[in-house]
């Protein structure tokens, strides 16, 4: 290559032919210098014993306040255990549908009454009240270190970049990797579950109130202030008051993570609440039960999701408070006159025929379509998976493929790539070229067994094209850091994993948001599924596709699509469908049917939105790598299950960590790409 | 050009007493990395403000008001006006105090409120100063008696007490009927009022208004714009008054100081600033300015002591825009008097020069 043509290349041509050079020359060595491929091991810092060593120092020095703390908390959960224990259902349903009534009238209070009246019969209701008891204690304690959290920084710039940065990395930390040092602070029992979930629900709402307080219109700020109020009354009586519906929202989400966060913490030592009954029937494969229990958790979640969301509406009506002590009434008369014969909720299993009939009929399903169900996965294990994973090279025997992969069909499979690369290059496309010769390379090798300093330069390439040298120098460190620590091969099966789902969930939410943008119909009935799959709890996901697939990498890709696929969904109608009407009128004007009008005018306007959406579609597919290692994953996630198990914290954090580092990277370089593509557009 | 004595009395008929109720001397306002350190250092370098501006840009700093100077009466209706990105808003926030300036001394009714604590900031706000916003600036989640009445409320005042007080500005805005209604339910031109009527409920004496008449279409403009003058004919409030719009400021304006790029090219009268553009920017501005409409006869009036004049009497007053005493003067060519309405004679003008005031522009 001369030097002239050498120079005249774009950024993203560069770096491109930068990373394919190391690749080609790491494959070409692969034979002689062997620590090229796989990172020697002597070379490895105990860093994961070492940290271990430290924070359980540190964590010791902390304990006796934590287990002080802890014992103070279990009093008001008692307290709340006890409450939710004694009240007679009628007079809690009855509560719950006046309330429901107040904030959305006839509807959400229909909703309330179904939904307790399913948790009744199910029979779960004393575990559903314990699990309520936990996020009724950790919720407001949640809030208030949000709030004031995110009035800190509001009040003080200078707290305020450390605040996000500190905000970004929980929302990226998984949520088991904290569960670990949790455990060794607090001890088992419940306390721990509550305390991780008030951990958990705090940033949300310092996100939101930070940011609703930003938000509030600067001359309202200013009239605030030459109405001569003190900073005080600025912002308990203006300021706050107008940043009121985010802060609803941040409400909003923090009540959901609470409910999350308390139904993963059972996989640390329940106590007779619904995430341990959905964890314990899982286990002993009662998937009748273990659906009727997710059941509940998502009745939880759609009642507090619901009526939490009713508060952060931008008008919002309060319906005839009348009515709603009306219920109230109904609901003490009806508790009161039967009394004696309520008796104890949990006997009514009236649903259990149902549980039971699901779990056979299940039985019978599975059975009856085993050659089916096996075929459609191990033909994405075999085609798919395992080819990503660990190469063509390997992946294609004659037991799978039926022909054995051989160094001549290698050869062959580079040359065709170079020839579509060349063709691509020749036809200006020169980056596009480059990157499918990486990709085919990335291909012939299969992921998990990437060599170290490509990965190390491509990610770097890639961060210096999407947000300049400072991010490729964090990539570089970051990554590094992974490197020496000994957790390289595992961040790379997380990455194989992650980086499949995030791409089926490319295309498939992709396409499904295409459909919406152009179908009405499509959208009425994928939205509510969209509404569905968010406010589920991570947890619940495990369920159906453990029912039909079983433990296996295969169930873990389906659960993380399942979650994952939802924001790019969403975001690539949203990109699509918010065209301004001028651009189209325009188009229109100049005579474009409306397959150009997409491809010419709604997709490159959507590109920063649907960006957008793949990134919260890896932060997606992160969070739930990781409650997927329940269900038989190899790579991070379970090694923060592992250290979870033995209470190791060195490895929970580490492993917990490096999650962290690759969500981060992958953030930022997404953002970047999204950001560059606002700025080409004028936005 | 000289003043005239007429103006010359009248300006110290609206100064009224001796101190000025604003004045700023050498206001400096920079944004950017460690501004005020730069501020000081390139104002020990350089002489002029000019060079000062220069050294600051070069800095990549912007100097968003430069050296301003200038004292308002007491009463008196003060219009900064200026196109966008020029520094009017910067400057009456250094004035109110909602940026704390870079360098400079502001005085409000002599007090010297740049080196003022905080309290003492708290306390003028409460009883001294009102402002009114572009954009209104009201409290969403009040309902307007309850945005009115907010000034008294972080005083202390008692509910009763200023829900009846905030009840009378909001009939005087002409709003009564709407108390509690939410900002949201209002239109445009009724959001403003409540910010009028929230700016004068705590009996402020000096008035900022921002902009507040830009965000409104043309014909509510107008509308308001008269309902402000009726008020303040009532109140006789010292104000500050920021517009974009010439028009706007020559209709209201005692004063009007014209800025640019941060700097105020010249302050004067309406008469002045149409009559007399110190340079094309300001000449600009009033190009499209129909001038017999905005000068008066006081302004080309000469003094009777001096200046003989003929036997013919047009009735000419010299509160008379320039238009209207043109066509009175059609065909005469001798000097004619001025009079006040009782008869006693205040100037003297030729016809030819009341001609010549109308085309200035095309002399130069």
């Amino acid at each position: 290559m001369s030097r002239l043509s050498f120079a005249s290349l774009s950024t993203g041509s560069l770096a491109a032919a930068i990373a394919l050079l190391v690749g080609a020359i790491c494959l070409l060595l692969e034979g002689l210098v062997p620590w090229l491929s796989i990172f020697p091991k002597d070379w490895v810092l105990p860093a994961t014993e070492g940290i271990g060593t430290g924070v359980k120092g540190g964590l010791t020095f902390l304990k006796p306040a934590a287990r002080m703390f802890s014992a103070l908390m279990a009093y008001p959960m008692a307290a709340m255990n006890y409450v939710l224990a004694a009240v007679p259902w009628p007079l809690l349903i009855a509560a719950t549908v006046a309330l429901g009534w107040r904030l959305g009238g006839i509807k959400m209070a229909s909703m309330a009454a179904i939904g307790l009246g399913l948790v009744l019969v199910s029979g779960y209701w004393p575990q559903g009240m314990n699990t309520l008891a936990l996020v009724t204690v950790s919720v407001p304690l949640a809030l208030v270190v949000g709030a004031g959290i995110g009035i800190l920084a509001n009040e003080f710039p200078a707290f305020r970049a450390p605040v996000q940065a500190l905000l970004d990395v929980m929302q990226t930390v998984p949520t088991f990797a904290y569960l670990t040092p949790l455990l060794v602070l607090f001890g088992f029992g419940p306390v721990v579950g509550l305390i991780a979930s008030a951990i958990y629900a705090a940033p949300p709402m310092a996100r939101n109130v930070l940011l609703g307080l930003q938000r509030v219109e600067h001359e309202v700020k200013e009239a605030a202030i030459m109405a001569g109020g003190t900073r005080m009354q600025q912002l308990f009586q203006v300021e706050i008051p107008a940043a009121k519906v985010q802060i609803m929202v941040g409400v909003n989400q923090c009540l959901m993570a609470a409910l999350s966060m308390v139904i993963i913490a059972a996989v640390i030592g329940g106590f007779n609440d619904i995430g341990w009954e959905v964890l314990l029937t899982m286990r002993k494969a009662q998937f009748g039960p273990a659906m009727l229990a997710g059941a509940v958790i998502v009745i939880f979640a759609i009642l507090i999701d619901r009526m939490s969301a009713t508060l952060a509406q931008e008008r919002r009506q309060l319906w005839d408070g009348r009515v709603s002590l009306g219920i109230l009434l109904v609901g003490s008369i009806i508790s009161l006159v039967f009394w004696s014969r309520i008796g104890d909720p949990g006997s009514y299993q009236m649903l259990d025929p149902v549980a039971d009939g699901l779990d056979s009929w299940l039985t019978d399903f599975t059975r009856a379509n085993a050659e089916l169900l096996t075929s459609v996965k191990n033909g994405i294990m075999f085609y798919v998976l395992l080819p990503l994973r660990i190469g063509l090279d390997q992946a294609i025997l004659p037991f799978t493929w039926g022909f054995q992969w051989t160094p001549a069909m290698s050869l062959w499979f580079f040359g065709a790539a170079a020839l579509v690369g060349l063709a691509l290059a020749l036809r200006g496309q020169v980056t596009l070229g480059l990157v499918v010769l990486i990709a085919a390379g990335i291909l012939e090798t299969g992921v998990s067994q990437l060599p170290w300093p490509f990965v190390l330069v491509g990610a770097a390439a890639l961060s210096w094209v999407a947000g300049g040298p400072r991010l490729a120098l964090l990539s570089l460190v970051l990554l590094s850091t992974i490197l020496v620590s000994g957790l390289w091969e595992r961040a790379l099966l997380s990455l194989y994993l992650s980086g499949a789902a995030v791409f089926a969930c490319a295309v498939l939410g992709g396409g499904i948001g295409l459909l919406s943008a152009v179908s009405p119909l499509a959208w009425r009935v994928v939205r509510p599924i969209c509404d569905m799959l968010q406010t589920i709890p991570l947890f619940v996901f495990l369920i159906p596709v453990l029912m039909v697939f079983q433990i296996g990498e295969f169930s873990a890709f389906l659960a993380i699509i399942a979650y994952a696929v939802v924001p790019m969904i969403r975001y690539t109608r949203q990109g699509l469908t918010s065209t301004p009407e001028e651009m189209i009128e325009a188009a229109t004007a100049s005579g474009a049917t409306s397959w150009q009008m997409m491809r010419d005018v709604r997709a490159p306007y959507a590109a920063p939105t649907i960006l957008l959406g793949l990134n919260q579609t890896i932060l997606y597919a992160f969070a739930m790598l990781v409650i997927a290692a329940l269900i038989g994953t190899t790579g991070l996630g379970q090694s923060i299950y592992l250290a979870l198990g033995q209470a190791d914290v060195g490895l929970g954090i580490s492993a917990g960590a490096a999650m962290a580092i690759l969500a981060l990277i992958a953030d930022r370089i997404v953002q970047g790409f999204a950001e560059e593509r606002k700025k080409a557009l004028g936005l | 050009m000289s003043k005239t004595v007429i103006e010359t009395a009248r300006e110290s008929a609206v100064a009224g007493s001796d101190t000025p109720a604003i004045s700023c001397q050498n206001v400096w306002q920079v944004f950017g990395e460690n501004a005020d350190s730069a501020l000081k250092q390139a104002l020990s370098q350089h002489d002029t403000a000019d060079e000062v501006a220069a050294a600051l840009r070069a800095q990549g700093l912007v100097p968003a008001v430069q050296d301003a100077n200038f004292d308002v009466k007491e009463g008196e209706l003060f219009v900064i006006m200026g196109l966008s990105g020029s520094g009017k808003s910067t400057l009456i926030r250094c004035i109110s105090q909602l940026l704390p300036a870079s360098h400079g001394e502001i005085r409000i009714e002599g007090e010297d409120i740049v080196s003022a604590s905080k309290a003492r900031l708290i306390e003028l706000r409460r009883k001294t100063l009102g402002m009114v916003f572009q954009h209104f600036g009201l409290f969403p989640h009040m309902t307007v008696a309850e945005n009115v009445a907010y000034p008294l409320k972080v005083q202390g005042v008692k509910k009763k007490a200023r829900l009846a007080k905030a009840k009378e500005v909001i009939d005087l805005v002409d709003l009564s009927g709407r108390e509690d209604r939410f900002p949201r339910e209002l239109s445009g031109g009724q959001r403003q009022r409540v910010g009028i009527a929230r700016s004068l409920v705590a009996d402020c004496s000096v008035w900022f208004l921002d902009e507040p008449f830009s965000a409104l279409d043309p014909l509510i403009r107008r509308q308001l714009q008269d309902e402000f003058l009726d008020i303040q004919e009532k109140l006789k409030t010292t104000i500050v008054f920021i517009t974009h719009d010439i028009n706007e400021a020559l209709k209201l304006a005692d004063r009007i100081a014209i800025m640019r790029d941060g700097k105020i090219v010249q302050i004067g009268t309406p008469a002045d600033i149409v009559l007399n553009p110190v340079d094309d920017y300001v000449r600009e501005f009033s190009k499209d300015v129909a001038k017999g409409r905005h000068a008066h006869v006081a302004s080309v009036m000469k003094d009777p002591q001096n200046h003989p004049f003929g036997a013919d009497d047009p009735g000419l007053r010299r509160d008379m825009t320039l238009d209207a005493a043109l066509a009175r003067c059609m065909d005469l060519y001798e000097p004619v008097p001025v009079r006040e309405a009782d008869g006693s004679l205040v100037g003297v003008i030729n016809p030819a020069d009341l001609a010549a005031a109308l085309q200035v522009e095309t002399e130069q």
